[in-house]
């Protein structure tokens, strides 16, 4: 049996699934200040009477960093940069206590000015003075070249007392330097917070007797086993909308374009899934004010929720973006798109005679009757999707891209499908799926649907292998790794060979080595390096990855 | 009228198209291959540039092959002359136009490969790297779509920009300047003081040749006395840099000693409104540091921390002779700018009814030498820049010869001018001397290839 809960913003969602088929679900409210209670509450639900040796796997979504990001809640970090040439560090939006040093690595790894040493020795004992524990230390290209960055990290422990450091290449491999900068500090920042929450999660899944393997989804819809995801806490940000994308994936015929909506009490979330592959974000996520290097689901966030708030504006209706409800037809104050949805009876929750009171009064401002009203409701809040929609798959199109292929193929695609999961989406999805001449889809346990996607969602991977043959030397990025290479004929089918040994590695250390045979080359390329009119090495950048996917548990199984 | 800038009073953004091909090359060791822009663009999306609010990074297409017959007259064919590598690079540059023309943003940098401002009117094949000219398609594609009259382009690659200087030549409403290192000492051996425009235009093509090792100090005295001036006079509706990278200390094919502080308050004195890549092949030492200072100058960011690795303030200075040398030069280009009504007057009187020129023109990339006649009527009426016939032969390798005639209707010309290059163009579809006759009507935008072997017609 397979176990999936996701701790939402508002609730707490779990499912139990058996050979294919969801047998249980819960539903508590989320208590903000008690996340693992709400947690174990909605478990303890749907686990009542199973046998715990019966359960073989548990996945667990969380918006717990997500909340203590956002509350500033984690703890305070110091960061020392090395940015070398280029623009004016000052420019850097990072935030806090920020420490530059000289020094400087270039775009081939190679030192172009010393580490100034004396100066990363004043940077920690001023860190140190004003009573930090946690530092980052990044330096521009550091992913290319490691000796700068371990440097740094060496003073900053023998100067700091009891300090955690954590290094710019291991929180990222990716080129941009603020935004690995930013990375590193929230990881150190969220840490210890991630490690005690964890270690938590262990003790009473153990306590209930449970065996089974316990995971922890990611924004990029992967799972990550409980133990090796402290080493990377911020990757666990955004996973609600990852559990609800996978839901979708798990719950709609294979290899199709679908549009996920998501409608809750004040938002919707907007998702898209191409030809069965849910769309990641070119760039790392945004949290709050940095830009990361934290890979996620291209999810767009739009203010118009059941309980927005509607109103009159110059003749014409306006939804959101605060909040007016609840409903009023379930009891609230103000009129909302549950009111007008259930007016017009697209929905059948609350009472229709309230919602059309609601509506009357509405009406009153825009001069209509109660049910055109409702019309008008309605119209705007499926233009508002519509308008999104259309703009994410613009904006897919609109990727900048770098390889004359990559202008060539990309052609313009539109859904198949608009899939509405959460509780708003009953009443308004199939009329957005008209007007965009696709499927409109509810989901059977639409309302469990990221509970469902958690627990059926397979581990991720990237690796990102790079080489230069010229200078005698490969990289690692995610691993932090380097190694010499001494084949002067190193070439493309070398470097693909060996980065598929490394993922294969990779996967093991991270405990999911029963998914490296998952994993595809998403990118091979060489540059042959000219100098003087002949060949005088090559560089070559290879990607490797396991891509958001379901388990085979699933596939195999009773998936309809 | 005013200009897209003025216009543009509230965009803040700098318009940016990174597009490398890092799957083009001329051949596989040649100085424009995949690698040129790979260091480039590490530095640049390591800097995080792309995520400032001030630069707004725009997706390439394809330019239409309309657009290329809009400026080339491609032997054989548009089609056969260029590959979407090509295509990509041209169509980046009007992406970036439309979007600086509709006010998205306050100026671009079509930072793009491969290069074009070595190709001419003609295309036979490839000369200088260049095949199309990025430039002068999208300038001819803002007057079309726009109503733009007047742009000035400024070409600040170490080569002269002879491609454009000849699609423009007799063209008053485009003013052409060119720095570059003495044609005596660099490819393509052109751009000297006395090139300076059409007996209509006289004025309207500058060029600087700079003696070999001049320093940024000797650039930035060009454009404070000479090019700034001129183009204050000029009042240009749109201004262009084709900006090529290799005056630049270390590049490998010429022999300047510009940094990339020099190229970054380049661009922040003469402050473009669309800048377009050209050369550069110090694909490691000065392209990632020059591209990082451009960007940042076009966006009105501090560029002080940008420096290669070996620079220092002062590691470069102007010899007196360097500076006699040049500041000769500006003089003698401020008389001619100075002068330039009375000298177009000398001109038109001593053209008579029609102005010829013969050229002979070599491809250095394709091998193949061509010979030119060009034949420009010279107007009675003042403000008509009159219709030009192009006679061309070219052989490429040893004896496939190619030859075409082409009619060139510029946009302002007057109806009889108009109507007499028509009837050139069809007395010329029987002229079985020319395998290829070519028709480029600017005014209704309409552009015709004839082959006279096949007896068809291509309409663009």
């Amino acid at each position: 049996m397979l176990i999936g809960i996701d701790v939402g913003g508002t609730t707490t969602d779990a499912v139990l699934i058996d050979e294919g088929k969801v047998i249980k679900t819960s539903k508590v409210p989320t208590d903000h200040d008690h996340l693992l209670e709400c947690l174990l509450t909605a478990l303890d639900e749907i686990v009542r009477g199973v046998p715990p040796e019966r359960i073989e796997r548990v996945v667990l979504s969380t918006t717990l960093i997500t909340n203590l990001i956002a509350e500033g809640k984690t703890d305070p970090v110091a960061l020392i940069i090395e940015p070398g040439p280029g623009m004016n560090p000052e420019g850097y939006s990072l935030e806090g206590e920020v420490q530059i040093v000289r020094g400087a690595i270039d775009y081939r790894g190679r030192e172009i000015e010393a580490l100034d040493e004396d100066q990363v020795q004043k940077a920690a004992v001023k860190i140190a003075e004003r009573g930090y524990r946690k530092v980052a230390v990044a330096s521009k290209f550091g992913q290319r070249n490691h000796a700068h960055e371990e440097r740094m990290r060496d003073i900053a422990l023998g100067t700091i007392p009891g300090v955690h450091v954590e290094m710019g290449h291991r929180a990222s491999g990716r080129l941009n330097f603020p935004r690995r900068a930013a990375t590193t500090a929230l990881k150190a920042a969220a840490m210890d917070e991630y490690r005690k929450f964890a270690e938590e999660v262990a003790k009473a899944i153990a306590g209930r007797k449970i065996e089974a393997p316990v995971y922890i989804l990611k924004a990029d819809g992967g799972t990550l086993p409980l133990a090796t995801s402290v080493e990377h806490p911020v990757e666990t940000i955004f996973s609600g909308p990852a559990a609800s994308t996978m839901g979708v994936l798990a719950l709609t015929p294979a290899g199709q374009t679908s549009v996920v909506v998501d409608i809750g009490g004040t938002t919707t979330d907007l998702a898209l899934i191409l030809d069965g592959s849910p769309l990641i974000s070119s760039e790392g996520a945004r949290v709050n004010s940095y830009l990361t290097h934290i890979r996620a689901f291209a999810v767009k966030s739009v203010a118009l929720g059941g309980d927005s708030r509607v109103r009159a504006e110059g003749g014409r209706v306006a939804i959101g973006p605060d909040r007016a409800g609840p409903a009023f037809c379930l009891g609230g104050a103000e009129p909302t798109p549950t009111d007008a949805m259930r007016l017009l009876n697209l929905i059948s929750i609350g009472e229709r005679s309230l919602a059309d009171e609601a509506m009357k009064k509405l009406g009153e401002d825009l001069g209509c009757s109660a049910g055109e009203a409702a019309q008008k409701v309605v119209d705007a809040a499926v233009e508002m999707l519509i308008g999104e929609i259309e703009g994410m798959f613009l904006a897919w199109e609109e990727e900048p891209a770098y390889r004359v292929w990559e202008i060539l193929q990309k052609e313009k695609i539109r859904p198949q499908n608009v899939v509405g999961v959460g509780g708003g989406s009953l009443g308004l999805v199939p009329l957005v799926a008209e007007r965009l001449g696709a499927r409109g889809i509810i989901p059977e346990n639409a309302t469990v649907a990221n509970a469902i996607g958690a627990a059926v969602a397979r581990p991720t991977l990237t690796l990102t292998f790079r080489a230069d043959t010229e200078r005698g030397f490969y990289t690692v990025a995610e691993d932090g790794t380097t190694g010499e290479i001494r084949n002067r004929k190193f070439g493309q089918k070398e470097a693909e060979e060996m980065a598929k040994r490394l993922i294969i590695d990779r996967a093991g250390r991270m405990g999911i080595e029963e998914y490296a045979a998952e994993a595809v080359l998403t990118a091979s390329e060489v540059f042959n390096m000219v100098r003087g009119w002949s060949t005088s090495g090559r560089i070559l950048d290879v990607t490797m990855q396991i891509p958001a996917g379901l388990i085979p548990e699933w596939t195999g199984g009773g998936r309809g | 009228m005013k200009s897209p800038r003025e216009l543009n009073g509230g965009a803040r953004k700098m318009g940016l198209i990174f597009f490398p091909a890092f799957d083009w090359a001329i051949t596989p060791t040649h100085p424009e291959r995949e690698e040129r822009l790979l260091y480039t663009r590490d530095q640049i999306f390591e800097e995080g540039l792309m995520d400032l609010p001030e630069v707004e990074e725009y997706k390439p297409r394809l330019a239409e092959h309309k657009d290329i017959a809009r400026v080339h007259f491609c032997i054989p064919s548009v089609e056969a002359l260029v590959t979407e590598a090509h295509l990509i690079a041209a169509g980046s540059t009007l992406v970036l136009a439309d979007a600086y023309m509709k006010g998205e943003i306050n100026n671009a940098f079509a930072l793009v490969r491969p290069p074009g401002h070595h190709s001419m009117r003609v295309a036979h094949g490839n000369r200088g790297f260049c095949n199309v000219n990025n430039e002068a398609i999208m300038v001819e594609y803002i007057r079309r779509k726009y109503g733009i009259r007047r742009v000035a382009i400024i070409d600040t690659d170490v080569h002269h920009g002879d491609g454009t200087q000849e699609i423009f030549y007799h063209d008053p409403d485009v003013l052409f300047i060119s720095f570059h290192q003495d044609g005596r000492t660099l490819y393509p051996g052109s751009g000297f003081v006395d090139e300076q425009g059409g007996p209509k235009a006289i004025g309207r093509t500058i060029n600087i040749p700079l003696p070999p090792e001049t320093p940024d100090e000797g650039i930035h005295y060009v454009l404070e006395e000479l090019v700034l001036p001129i183009l204050e006079e000029f009042r240009p509706q749109l201004v262009v840099n084709s900006a090529g990278q290799d005056n630049h200390y270390t590049d490998p094919l010429a022999n300047m000693r510009f940094s990339a502080q020099g190229y970054a308050r380049l661009n922040e004195m003469l402050a473009p409104d669309i800048a377009v890549l050209e050369g550069g092949y110090a694909i490691e030492s000065a392209l990632p540091y020059v591209n990082c200072g451009i960007i940042l100058a076009m966006a009105g960011l501090d560029y002080s921390n940008v420096r290669e690795p070996d620079y220092h303030p002062g590691r470069f200075s102007m010899s007196r002779s360097m500076e006699a040398n040049i500041t000769g030069t500006v003089e003698y280009l401020q008389g001619v700018w100075d002068a330039r009504e009375e000298l177009t007057a000398k001109a038109v009187e001593r053209a008579g009814p029609f102005f010829r020129r013969h050229k002979n023109i070599f491809y250095d990339t394709d091998g193949i030498r061509e010979r030119q006649t060009e034949s420009v009527k010279m107007c009675p009426d003042r403000s008509c820049p009159g219709y030009m016939t192009i006679d061309t032969d070219a052989v490429r390798g040893y004896g496939q010869s190619e030859s075409g005639f082409g009619v060139f209707v510029p946009l302002f010309a007057c109806k009889s001018c108009r109507e007499e290059a028509r009837e050139e163009y069809e007395a010329h579809k029987t002229d079985s001397r020319y395998n290829y006759i070519f028709f480029q009507e600017k005014n209704r935008d309409e552009y015709r290839l004839y082959s006279t072997r096949m007896h068809n017609e291509r309409v663009y």
